[in-house]
């Protein structure tokens, strides 16, 4: 043992002398800690808002909404359950790193977690957050996309629905009625 | 060079950090035995444990900026150890070779060195059958002699899991040893 002993400290001290082993300014945890507290604040947040986005577009499908599931298949916002599940397990990942997440049943922790993403993106749209980000530039668009029926832009308002009405206009007046 | 034996580890930190990074010297002359042991018990590999206790107060000293002074620096290189044998094990798929060269040492006790010997070496046969996530708790709390918080900090695992699982390693030890014997 005495031998090993020798070995290691001279091992590992020639390593510091010799500068192949140097040690990490104090800065650098700082800084990585603060990186590490944004990044599960902003997990946070981007999985609440994306439930937010989920809940409303499941909502404004309104009453009839079981007739209309091709509908809602084709206007559901995948991605964002896939960015929503992301979000997730990077929050769950940085949660891992902080000293408390041992402490206690870390099952416990992540359950937590994903409950209180959930419901602070459900209260978001059942408090009408969205309203005020749906108003708002690429959140209008999103929301308006994700949006159902009610925002949906109407075929016959559509660019394409235009140009049709235009032509039928025009086909009338040269005296076409139809038939 | 300051006379460092009579402070504490936290102290030889400072130390460290501030004044002369020779003094890291102390603090794994302080460590190494008892981390050897720690590392050998789980990896039953002396070449290994060595070269995870050496990788650890690489990483130790790389991170010394990291530490807590307010806290145990027993514990940090406890957890720094127990980290890098982890890592050994997943990449040597926990290859057991069972070390069998007993060096006798020439003398008049010869009888009853040897009974101690295998004494050593039942109950380590022992430690090294059970799985390592009882034989890590019980090699700390009873050959290191760490208390459960410490434990706790060293294998990230709630308080309540550590007792639990000791109480498990000892059913299942006095089972093996019966067992082996």
């Amino acid at each position: 043992m005495s031998k090993n002993k020798i070995n290691i400290t001279e091992e590992v001290m020639l390593k510091i002398n010799k500068g192949v082993v140097k040690m990490k300014p104090k800065w650098m945890f700082v800084v990585g800690t603060i990186a590490m507290i944004l990044g599960l604040v902003g997990a946070y947040i981007l999985s609440s808002f994306l439930v937010s986005i989920i809940s409303f577009s499941l909502r404004n499908h309104g009453p009839m909404r079981e007739y209309r599931l091709q509908e809602l298949l084709a206007s559901f916002p995948f991605w964002a359950v896939g960015l929503a599940i992301v979000g997730l397990v990077l929050g769950i990942i940085l949660l891992r790193k902080f000293e408390f997440s041992y402490k206690k049943n870390f099952w416990f922790i992540i359950l937590a977690f994903i409950a209180a993403i959930i419901i602070s993106g459900w209260l978001a749209d059942y408090f009408g957050i969205e309203k005020i980000w749906s108003k708002q530039g690429k959140m209008h668009r999103l929301y308006q996309q994700y949006g159902g029926n009610r925002n949906k832009v109407l075929p016959w308002k559509s660019k394409g629905g235009y140009v049709i009405e235009r032509e039928i206009g025009r086909m009338r007046k040269n005296g076409y009625n139809g038939y | 060079m300051k006379n460092l034996v009579n402070l504490l580890d936290e102290e030889v930190v400072n130390l460290v950090r501030e004044e002369n990074v020779e003094y890291f010297a102390e603090l794994i002359s302080r460590y190494q035995d008892k981390l050897l042991r720690y590392s050998g018990n789980i990896l039953n590999d002396d070449q290994k444990a060595q070269d995870a206790v050496q990788e650890s107060f690489i990483k130790a000293f790389i991170n010394l900026n990291s530490f807590n002074v307010n806290k145990k620096f027993s514990s940090w290189i406890y957890r720094i150890v127990h980290n890098e044998t982890m890592n050994l094990i997943s990449k040597y798929k926990k290859q057991i070779a069972l070390d069998e060269n007993v060096d006798i040492e020439n003398g008049i006790n010869i009888e009853e060195e040897m009974i101690k010997k295998e004494m050593i070496e039942h109950t380590c046969s022992c430690l090294r059958q059970l799985p390592n996530i009882y034989a890590e708790p019980l090699a700390l709390y009873y050959l290191e002699d760490k208390k459960y918080e410490e434990i706790s900090f060293i294998l990230r695992l709630p308080i309540g899991t550590i007792g639990t699982r000791i109480n498990r390693a000892k059913i299942l030890m006095k089972k093996i040893c019966q067992k082996i014997k």
